[in-house]
């Protein structure tokens, strides 16, 4: 492993210190929410819909009933009512989608939760679930776009016009127009959807691995028509997540009813299977990218039309072509997002959801571009470099692309390439290059915090945040320690829990920018309480001591930049939204950087393998390095997964999934990544948050699959425009 | 997963007699054996295999289980673990298409658990096959029709298929077998037969359920292979989408006796692209006296698949399987190689 | 097509040897001759549903279930003594989460049945303990190389880790990289956990 760069720290934020909870995941003693153990729990298994549409007309659930140890049997017949509509969170509710959980005996979707069984034991209740008869009325199902029944649509508010696009790409010498997809994809957390929930009288504790455990809480609340604060919502760790728990799912109030029903303790960890239809995916999209420049290379016309997929219940699109035509400096932009609505559950939030599809389209047209137009990739990208976005002319608060091209190709040897496609090989493997730039908004929410200082020098943090990996204890710590300026080993940390002061979501890689101005503020209460001036200079310690004050606590709360003037009540009600990016009035904010890799393909059998790979991005202020690299790894292998391997099959015939299990729907394991290398590139940009932070979570995953097109085109001279990249697209081409 | 009774007879005798009996009183009765467990618990988990009895054979595994050179010939317990195999000198010495072909095979962990006997009796990875919700497939569901025909059959084979059926056969151990012409050993309520390797796994032709020409109650208990020089030139090509713990897309097992540059004899085995394990005769037959070179090699790969029949998303396994057979053919050929 | 047709049958019948009901192997006295089995004792068997007294040696302890036979090893370490360490990431063999070491060597606890795991060394990541008061070395170089992320897959990976050392495959990156596949990272801390075995296969001894 190649050790990280990373911008020198001058205080205990920018350090690279150990996890704070690495013990406990290295001793197994993490507790996340399957681990918790409640005295007589009773197991649930759910069954889901095997039709892609259609309507229950009868349950036989007499078998299912005749199984030794079953309570339990909740279906729409039995539940009725009793689960209340909450309106998805893209129509400012808090649900993954719109379909009631067991709400009716309509089917809209393959995988939609049709029954719960709940028994004395897990191999019973799967017994019987299994044994559960239903009758079906199937209906006919639309699977996708070309689908009969799809309903096609343009979203007007993705709309955008510059200048005169076709006037400037008719007249142009260089062009492309050219047509690319992305598959359907699922985050696939090694951790399965689990949820525990427990009543004592009207007091209800629910157990799940959440992003935004204040989502679950409020939701939840009005699904089961409760008052919020008779929840709570505990979780420790998450065992991943990439967008997969950031809402509620229909299973939460199943199992919040099933234990009220039963007056015992119900615990449901949902199949592998079943996680591809419970929560949210990466639907499948469409491109249509359209790109002139002149002479020198400088782009003239810029036109990206999208096509997203949803479902029937949820209408919503990402719309990244409102990041990609911002990107580069270009007078004459069209651009248009389309929608269409099929028999799928709603898809939704995946680690750059809208970043990731549409940059595979444009980063692979700019290097289709580059080779029209006689250039290096990279250089194109710095012909058109900008510090002002070209749609509304607002600045970036900071742009360190080039530099980021230009560290990682050094680090990589983009020098060494030889440009001609085909042109470098090693014995039977044909050697491809290709960069790509990456791209991600910096967002940032509302949130709060509490810090509570000891006379023995001991911190505690709290704050309603997620530990996903990310790293978010210790990052909470570091904040502490070095605002407090306290060693790290005296900091405490408390999150994960709907009784700490709220925080934001866990996704938009905005945690940290926005959880860490409101420690901040904690700290800085507490430096004003005792007399010292903010920052991190004075002994709180002594000051404490002298003050003759046992212990000091202050919360605090910070609302970003842009943010609207209900932010606070709405951090209050689970429904806190980052702002930022290219949603901002006066100014524009992104993390930026450059992907390069190598993809050696076998001339014979033309497996596309990638032994190793080189990012370097540019995201603000980096509080550990350590964790942060993790990040930047980690998106960068899951670029490299979404470009070779991940796909999820679904049959046209009925809207079924088909692989959905980790054999056939491929992550990639160890053997498939070589070298990985992650370089920060320095950056302060003061403007986007107190914090200067901002983010890594998605940024490393974004660029990457365009890299690899990119990079087997340089390899064997053939342009592939259609993820996942396999054997059979190459088979005829070397 | 059903409920069903558990037993672990303590001797092979024992489990002959108990499941002699218990056919006597229930002829209907299904039952399964378990060793490594890796594809039963798997199905059974997914309600697609429904034994009424578990028989449990890991009593009975210790006498089954040696690996034993006698003279040139390799006596494979069929009870051993794959990894025991797949890491034994002899065998990666003297047979290395036998260790290639279990090492690159499944995980480690499952390569620990899984035995040779279960590893080439693993049912297919057809997705229809594998979720009882999908309720035509004739594999499962004796005449219910074939979901995948007209579904999503990538994956899926293009030798060996019937209208009934065109699942994979999953496995890679079982080519190398094929390969080297191996013979099985098995053991059932009339006694001791041993069957060459190749006649253990049927075509699904119109009853894609019945895969074996194993008989009810029979067991594996032992693999024989004679060794020689086409046995030390062997090797094992697995060509799938990720690096490792991957079915094959599609494989190839060569064994090799070659004379300077010329085919003295050739066996080929073909995996992931054929119904059962995959003997590519007629290729052998037109190698055989000719100097291997990529000429010769193409044309074999041509015989090999004359016979093949696509579906929707695997027609290219047919260019992919010819040139996988060339690669594997020129590397073998390659291969340094003591001759004795 | 009839059952019996095999479409890749051999050239020629003759080069197939049958060998009917004559072998003896080398491995063991069979006892078993058509129609003449020994009347050895009925095999245990208990009745369907009837839960079984299952006696697992865990972590260096005896623990006695009472359990229904569907009831998987994985199943059995977190739901009935109390092991949550194990983790269900697919509960099919296709992760390696529920990795534990059995008789010194990994194994999927999700594919095993507990009662088929009886009289087996079982060491769980709880049991994983090095000398005195140290971590043991494979669980101290997962944190010094940030192996993990989430750490859900960590316990499985660190237990595959040890049984990769203990089988003698890691002896280079890329061995240790095939010989690790089995343990899927989504969080894709790859690169830092074969750091991490490499450095831990020093100090093992490895």
């Amino acid at each position: 492993m190649t050790e990280p760069l990373f911008p020198q720290p001058t205080g205990t934020m920018g350090r690279p210190y150990r996890r704070y909870e690495a013990h406990e995941k290295v001793n197994g003693t993490a507790t996340y929410a399957s681990d918790v153990r409640l005295a007589g729990t009773a197991h649930a298994y759910l069954l889901a819909s095997k039709i892609g549409r259609g309507r229950i007309e009868a349950f036989d659930l007499t078998a299912a009933l005749a199984v030794p140890g079953v309570v339990d049997i909740l279906t729409h017949e039995t539940v009725g009512g009793q689960i209340r509509q909450t309106p998805s969170l893209y129509t400012g509710g808090y649900a993954a989608d719109s379909v009631r959980p067991l709400g009716s005996a309509d089917v809209a979707y393959w995988g939609q939760p049709v029954a719960l069984v709940v028994a004395d034991s897990y191999e019973a209740a799967r017994e019987a679930a299994q044994k559960i008869d239903v009758a079906y009325a199937v209906a006919e199902a639309a699977s996708s776009f070309d689908s009969g029944g799809a309903e096609h649509s343009e979203l007007e508010q993705h709309a955008l016009r510059v200048g005169d696009f076709d006037g400037a790409f008719a007249a142009a010498p260089f062009k492309i127009d050219a047509h690319y997809s992305t598959p359907v994809q699922h985050h696939n957390a090694m951790e399965l959807f689990a949820t525990q929930c427990v009543w004592d009288g009207d007091r209800l504790t629910v157990y799940e691995p959440g992003q935004y455990l204040n989502n679950i809480k409020y939701g939840l609340a009005e699904q089961l028509g409760i008052d919020p604060e008779r929840i709570r919502v505990v979780n420790a760790y998450v065992g991943g997540a990439f967008g997969a728990k950031g809402f509620l799912t229909q299973r939460t109030a199943l199992v919040a009813l099933a234990a009220r029903r039963v007056g015992r303790p119900v615990k449901l960890v949902a199949t592998r299977e079943q996680g591809f239809f419970l929560s949210a995916y990466r639907a499948e999209t469409r491109h249509h990218v359209q790109l002139a420049a002149d002479q020198e290379g400088r782009l003239l016309a810029h036109r990206h039309e999208g096509w997203e997929l949803t479902s029937r219940a949820d209408l919503l699109a990402f719309g990244g072509n409102g990041m990609t035509v911002r990107l580069y400096a270009c007078p004459n932009i069209e651009s248009r997002v389309n929608v269409a609505r099929v028999d799928r559950s709603t898809p939704g939030f995946m680690r750059g959801p809208a970043e990731v599809p549409y940059a595979f389209a444009l980063e692979t047209a700019l290097d289709e571009l580059a080779y029209a137009a006689g250039l290096d990739p990279v250089e194109l990208r710095r012909i058109n470099d900008t510090d002002v976005e070209p749609v509304g002319g607002l600045p970036y608060t900071s742009r360190s692309l080039m530099q980021c091209f230009d560290a990682a190709g050094a680090a990589f040897g983009w020098p060494d390439r030889t440009a001609e496609p085909g042109s470098m090989r090693d014995g039977d493997w044909r050697v491809g290059w290709g960069c790509a730039a990456a791209f991600y908004p910096a967002y940032a929410a509302s949130s709060s915090a509490r810090v509570r200082l000891h006379a023995d020098g001991r911190v505690h943090v709290a704050s309603g945040g997620h530990e996903l990996g990310q790293g978010m204890y210790t990052m909470m710590a570091q904040v502490a320690a070095e605002r407090l300026g306290v060693p790290m080993d005296r900091v405490s940390v408390s999150l994960g829990d709907t009784d700490l002061p709220p925080a934001i979501v866990a996704g938009g890689s905005s945690s940290t920018t926005s959880v860490a101005p409101a420690i901040m503020a904690a700290c800085d209460a507490i430096r004003r309480r005792l007399g010292l001036d903010e920052g991190s200079q004075g002994d709180v310690v002594a000051a404490m001591v002298a003050s003759g004050t046992g212990m000091v606590e202050e919360y605090a709360e910070t609302r970003a930049h842009g943010e609207a003037p209900d932010t606070m009540r709405r951090l209050h009600r689970g429904q806190a939204a980052p702002s930022g990016g290219i949603h901002l009035e006066d100014r524009v904010q992104f993390a930026l950087g450059a992907q390069f890799v190598e993809v050696r393909i076998h001339a014979r059998t033309r497996e596309i393998r990638v032994p190793r790979a080189v990012g370097a991005f540019a995201a603000g202020r980096i509080i550990n390095p350590r964790t942060a690299h993790g990040q930047l790894v980690g998106g960068m292998i899951w670029g490299i997964s979404s470009a070779l391997m991940e796909h999820t099959d679904i049959d046209p015939r009925n809207a079924g999934y088909i692989n959905a299990n980790l054999a056939d729907y491929l992550l990639p394991v160890n053997a498939d990544i070589g070298t990985v290398q992650a370089i920060m590139v320095p950056e302060v940009d003061d403007l986007v948050s107190p914090a200067g932070v901002k983010g890594v979570g998605e940024i490393g995953t974004v660029g990457t699959a365009a890299a690899i097109s990119n990079a087997v085109h340089h390899a064997i001279g053939k342009r592939l425009r259609d993820l996942p990249l396999r054997i059979e697209h190459i088979l005829e081409d070397i | 997963m059903q409920p069903f009774q558990y037993i672990r007879p303590a001797s092979l005798a024992e489990m002959v007699m108990a499941e002699r009996e218990a056919r006597s009183r229930d002829a209907a009765a299904r039952t399964a054996y378990i060793a490594g467990g890796t594809t039963l618990v798997d199905l059974m988990k997914l309600n697609v295999e429904q034994p009424d009895r578990v028989v449990d054979l890991n009593a009975i595994a210790p006498a089954f289980s040696a690996i034993t050179l006698d003279g040139s010939t390799l006596r494979l317990g069929a009870f051993a673990k794959m990894a025991a195999v797949a890491d034994h000198p002899a065998v990666i010495g003297g047979f290395p298409v036998i260790a290639e072909s279990l090492s690159l095979a499944a995980s480690a962990q499952l390569r620990n658990m899984a035995s040779l006997g279960g590893n080439v009796l693993q049912r297919t990875r057809c997705a229809y096959y594998g979720d009882p919700a999908w309720t035509a497939c004739n594999k499962r569901a004796p005449g219910s029709g074939c979901a995948a025909r007209d579904g999503v059959n990538r994956q899926h084979a293009v030798l060996g298929v019937s209208d009934h059926c065109i699942a994979s056969y999953p496995g890679d151990f079982a080519q190398a077998l094929m390969a080297l012409d191996a013979t099985v050993i098995l053991v059932g309520a009339e006694g001791t037969r041993s069957v060459p390797f190749a006649s253990l796994h049927r075509e699904p032709g119109d009853t894609p359920d019945a895969e074996t020409t194993l008989r009810p109650g029979e067991v594996i208990t032992e693999f024989v292979v004679d060794g020689g020089p086409w046995a030390r030139r062997s090797r094992y090509l697995k060509i799938r989408d990720r690096q490792s713990y991957e079915f094959a897309v599609a494989s190839v097992a060569v064994a090799l006796d070659l004379v300077g540059d010329t085919v003295r004899d050739v066996r080929i085995a073909l995996g992931g692209v054929a119904t059962v394990p995959w003997r590519a005769y007629d290729a052998e037959t037109m190698l055989r006296g000719r100097s291997l070179d990529e000429a010769a090699a193409a044309d074999a790969a041509e015989l090999a698949f004359a016979s093949a029949v696509s579906h929707t998303h695997n027609a290219f396994k047919i260019p992919l399987g010819r040139s996988a057979i060339v690669r594997a053919l020129l590397e073998t050929a390659a291969m340094e190689v003591r001759r004795d | 097509m009839t059952d019996t047709h095999d479409t890749n049958a051999p050239p020629s019948e003759s080069r197939r040897r049958f060998l009917i009901g004559s072998v003896v192997t080398g491995a063991a006295p069979l006892m078993v001759r058509g129609g003449e089995a020994e009347a050895a004792d009925q095999p245990a068997a208990q009745a369907v549903r009837e839960p079984v007294t299952v006696q697992l040696d865990v972590n260096g302890r005896t623990h006695r279930l009472d359990l229904d036979v569907r009831v998987t090893l994985l199943d059995a370490l977190r739901e009935e003594i109390g092991l949550t360490g194990a983790k269900k990431g697919c509960d099919h063999g296709q992760c390696g989460a529920c990795t534990v070491l059995v008789d010194g060597r990994r194994e999927l606890s999700c594919l095993t049945l507990a009662v088929a795991a009886q009289g087996r060394d079982i060491v769980t990541i709880e049991g994983l303990e090095g000398a005195g008061d140290e971590l043991h070395p494979m669980k101290q170089a997962f944190i010094d190389h940030d192996a993990f992320q989430c750490g859900y897959c960590t316990p499985g990976q660190i237990l595959s880790a040890v049984g990769c050392v203990r089988e003698g495959h890691a002896g280079s990156a890329d061995e240790i990289r095939e010989y690790m596949s089995g343990n899927i990272c989504r969080c894709a801390a790859y690169p830092n956990i074969v750091a991490a075995i490499s450095d831990a296969s020093r100090r093992m001894g490895g």
